[in-house]
């Protein structure tokens, strides 16, 4: 057992690593759509704790946690800074702001010097370790848990519900709204820059419009009615591709099908299939 | 609480049908050598036609009995021209089926992130189209058998100024993708040791299919020539948008390793006639090996081969005689020193070695497009 | 110089404009985000080059093939992904990503077909001929564009302003609740505009293939991202501002690339897309309140 476990460990470690980052980016977009924010800009604000703490980690050599920790910071600074003018739209208007958002940091990455503009960062030292991943996610869901039941959370599900009737009751909207884009930039942040320091590399392809797209399936798939939804969704969409390895040319139509299934079929998500199930067999059960 | 449970017990089902696999051990003698390409998405248009070269070499090495004896069986894996596509394959090719060495993967940006993990397990790899500079400095167990813009551009750029006297060009490449940037600033490096006068450098994107404002601007400075390094599909589209455009078939173009494919004349067809293009092979080659190859490949597959299958084909026979002249099944790093000290090569793409950095040592040839064919340019 | 840079100009953004204008439509409709849309350009790119290469028929033949089987597409799309979803008036959201699974699924399907490679129109099938008027010249080619986006272009305003249907049409986009007790059967309404926006973009796509001789199945997520811009410039769901927003960008990216600098030319029109949200969400023309959606 202990002999197999090693050996799985050792092919599937790098994909047990993208579950986590990717729960984490999954999580990053549910706290702004649980505010009813529709942000698409999570893939630049990951590339830029990427890009931060890669080139902290290559040309300073500082501390691990402190790289991460300035990735993050940095996408929500920028978060910060977007967010203020970005924040007064509402819907699909500020879906397209953040898009159009993501393609510009796209862009800076590939024009800028210290990126390496198209060839990107190579030789990032691997650094993330699977105990730094299960701590954090540990973390979050806690915070989640936390959230849900605390003043914050049923403020912000009260924006999401009225905006306006929560503006009445005198909850400071913007302040709010700019608080949940900051904390989903800086997640997407830190979620970028575990991403760099165990696959040796980046490059500004990683972080353009597929990628925002993927983060926002991930939230989808699973339902946003609980924070589980989002990593269920992150969980199967990561796992999918390499299940369905024998497909070969096929594969994309399996994933873009499930998508687009659950979508019209399971409107709250995966997280419905339970529901689902019970009221079809209790419908069998009483003819 | 319990619909968790369910969900995360389906996650487990799920995990399990991923080790399957690992309980399935191979024959033990044979020899296996995995192979990771891009064959969905975007880049499979490189990916297939690499794959088809490899199936094509090892159906050949086993016809003639193997390696010393033993069946070679590849293990085919999809990366998808993906970063961490490329390190999961990389990891299950080692891992998992324990292949003897890999070829792959077809993108030098999936190189970056997947080669280091064979070179951490200290697995021999193989890039058959990996031509960014640095891909060798990655450690001492990454070949390459691409010869890299740096060994060709200077070439054509010297020849092409010396036969035909050009004085100013303008240089156009693609600024979002790691291939045609570095192959830019090869050019960009030969053209200022050459002392020819660059008029201007417009960039695209991937992507793009309308050059016309850029190609616009390049007839208003009337240059010599056209520099470009870009894919094939994409200079053929320029190439056919700047003769619509009225810039005169007098001002070739030149290019380097990306144009070398037999879709230039497809998309463009007279309009690519002339160019200048830089490479160590052609589909007119006429040495034996060459011939037996492209006739061997356009009957498999319907259609000839490109540089990305006669490089790929190339890499599986030049592993295929380390591995024999290693006298091994299962030790990678008699592999990988038999790779180092290879002597004596002969490939579809002519003689080879490796040099002592691991990178190719092969002459860059420069060849003219004439009648919708590469030709040796001598004239 | 600068004649023919805005000729260029033009000829690109009729191209941009016609896409923009089958994306805004099903906007202003069905205030939807279609973003299956790129797809259907790819499709109908692809119907085209299979009547041209396989059976051999003309391209103006070859468009009208693919125009009809954008359409079905188009419809296809809506009776299977949009309608249930309406059914149950789901939240903006859901035909999205709705519409990303499929266009997850359409591009993979067109790999699978027709393979991953670029493929293009045999040369010279809109015959090879350059004009000379004043200062620009245009090939026919061009002209053929712009002349073909131009006339889908009036017939959409004129089926959208003179016609019975077209009044139904803008009911539905007001008020689909009004236009019902007004006695319009709004679902066949939205199946219309399914069927009119597929064609739109099928359309598109094989104008597309014809001026840049690109045809793939990667080929419609560059051109809906233009798509976005131009309906963000010019309005959401404001066909005539999408017009107007899709030649805007193509002067827009031509004249950056001849003046500024070509490494650029994503940036600022992107920059410029990020700066009208923020400042002018309702688009450059636009009347209606951002807040609607």
């Amino acid at each position: 057992m202990v002999e197999w476990l090693a050996a799985f460990w050792q092919t599937y470690n790098t994909l047990v690593y993208l579950l986590f980052t990717h729960a984490i980016l999954a999580l990053s977009i549910y706290i702004t759509l649980n505010t009813g924010l529709l942000s698409v800009g999570n893939a630049a604000f990951a590339g830029i704790g990427a890009y931060t703490s890669a080139l902290l980690t290559m040309k300073l050599d500082l501390p691990f946690p402190v790289c991460l920790a300035a990735g993050s910071a940095a996408a929500g600074l920028v978060g910060l800074a977007i967010g203020l003018p970005v924040l007064r739209l509402s819907g699909v208007y500020l879906a397209l702001a953040t898009l159009a958002f993501g393609e510009v940091i796209r862009v800076v990455f590939l024009n800028l010097e210290v990126t390496g503009g198209a060839m990107g960062l190579n030789g990032i030292p691997p650094k993330t370790e699977l105990w730094h991943l299960v701590l954090v996610c540990a973390a979050l869901i806690y915070f989640f848990e936390r959230l849900r039941r605390s003043r914050l959370g049923r403020t912000l599900d009260a924006i999401r519900e009225d905006e306006v009737a929560a503006r009445v009751m005198g909850i400071d909207v913007v302040y709010y709204k700019n608080l949940v884009f900051v904390l989903g930039a800086m997640l997407a942040g830190l979620a970028g820059g575990f991403n760099a320091h165990f696959t040796f590399f980046v490059s500004p392809r990683e972080y353009g419009f597929g990628p925002a797209v993927d983060i926002l399936a991930f939230a989808v798939l699973g339902g946003t009615g609980s924070y589980w939804g989002p990593i269920l969704g992150s969980t199967i969409l990561t796992l999918l591709p390499e299940l369905l390895r024998f497909l070969a040319d096929f594969r994309g139509m399996v994933t873009g099908l499930v998508l687009f299934l659950v979508i019209v079929y399971l409107p709250n998500g995966l997280l419905e299939v339970p529901d689902v199930l019970r009221r079809a067999w209790r419908r069998g059960a009483k003819p | 609480m319990t619909r968790l449970v369910a969900w995360f017990s389906a996650a487990a089902v799920a995990a399990a049908a991923l080790v399957g696999p690992l309980a399935v051990r191979p024959a033990a003698a044979d020899v296996k050598v995995g192979i990771a390409f891009a064959l969905s998405g975007p880049i499979a248009v490189y990916g297939t036609p690499q794959r088809n070269g490899v199936q094509l070499a090892a159906r050949e090495i086993n016809a003639r009995g193997g390696i010393n004896g033993e069946k070679l069986v590849l293990v085919i894996e999809d990366e998808q021209g993906k970063k961490e596509e490329g390190i999961n394959v990389f990891k299950k090719l080692i891992f998992q089926d324990k292949v003897l060495a890999i070829i792959g993967p077809t993108l030098s940006n999936s190189a970056f992130a997947a080669d280091p993990i064979a070179n951490a397990a200290k697995v021999p790899v193989l890039g058959v189209s990996n031509t960014a500079s640095g891909i060798t400095d990655i450690g001492p167990y990454v070949f390459r058998n691409s010869i890299t813009e740096a060994d060709i551009l200077p070439v054509v750029i010297r020849t092409v100024k010396e036969k035909r006297g050009i004085k100013k060009v303008a240089v156009m490449y693609g600024n979002d993708d790691a291939f045609t940037k570095s192959g830019y600033e090869v050019f960009r490096q030969a053209l200022a040791d050459n002392k020819i006068e660059v008029l201007t450098t417009e960039t695209f994107a991937k992507g793009d299919v309308d050059f016309s404002a850029q190609l616009t601007k390049i007839r208003s400075l009337k240059p010599d020539a056209i520099v470009v390094s870009a894919l094939a599909e994409e200079a053929a589209n320029i190439m056919l948008q700047a003769r619509q455009l009225g810039i005169p078939d007098s001002v070739p173009f030149i290019g380097g390793n990306g144009f070398n494919n037999p879709k230039l004349f497809e998309i463009a067809g007279k309009a690519a006639e002339g160019t200048f293009v830089g490479g160590p092979w052609s589909i007119e080659d006429k040495s034996p090996k060459n011939v037996a190859f492209v006739k061997a490949y356009t009957e498999a597959y319907g259609q000839p081969p490109d540089q990305f299958a006669a490089q790929a084909y190339d890499g599986l026979h030049i592993v295929a005689a380390a591995i024999e002249q290693a006298k091994t099944t299962s030790d990678r790093e008699k592999v990988r020193e038999a790779l180092q000290n290879l002597k004596g090569f002969v490939g579809a793409t002519g003689p080879f070695e490796f040099k002592p950095n691991r990178d190719a040592k092969q002459d860059g040839k420069v060849f003219i497009v004439k009648g919708g064919k590469f030709t040796l340019f001598t004239d | 110089m600068l004649a023919q840079q805005l000729a260029n100009g033009i000829a690109l953004g009729s191209v941009y404009a016609l896409f923009a204008l089958g994306f805004t439509l099903v906007f202003g409709v069905l205030e939807v985000i279609n973003l299956s849309q790129g797809a259907i350009a790819m499709f109908g790119a692809f119907f085209a080059l299979v009547a041209v290469t396989a059976l051999g028929t003309g391209i103006y033949t070859a468009m009208a093939l693919a125009v009809l089987g954008a359409a079905i597409l188009g419809v296809l799309i809506d009776r299977l992904a949009l309608a249930p979803l309406r059914a149950r008036k789901a939240p903006h959201l859901a035909p999205m990503i709705a519409t990303i699974g499929i266009t997850i699924f359409l591009t993979s399907l067109a790999q699978g077909l027709f393979g991953a490679q670029v493929s293009r129109f045999p040369i010279g099938l809109v015959p090879i001929r350059i004009f000379e008027v004043g200062p620009f010249q245009v090939t026919q080619l061009q002209l053929v564009i712009v002349a073909i986006a131009a006339g889908l272009m009036v017939a959409l305003l004129l089926l959208l302003n003179r016609t019975r249907l077209g009044t139904a049409i803008r009911a539905v986009a007001e008020s689909p609740r009004a236009a019902a007790l007004l006695g319009i059967d709004v679902e066949r309404i939205y199946l219309l505009t399914a069927a009119v926006t597929g064609a739109l973009g099928g359309a598109a796509g094989v104008l597309i293939g014809l001026s840049f001789n690109a045809i793939s199945p990667f080929m419609g997520e560059p051109i809906l991202l233009k798509g976005i811009t131009v309906v963000i410039l010019g309005g959401m769901g404001d066909p005539k501002g999408a017009m107007v927003g899709g030649v805007l960008l193509g002067l827009v990216e031509v004249l950056s690339v001849a003046y500024l600098s070509s490494d650029l030319r994503d940036a600022i029109a992107f920059g410029l897309l990020f700066l009208i949200l923020v400042v002018r969400p309702q688009g450059l023309f636009g009347r209606r309140q951002a807040r609607k959606a």
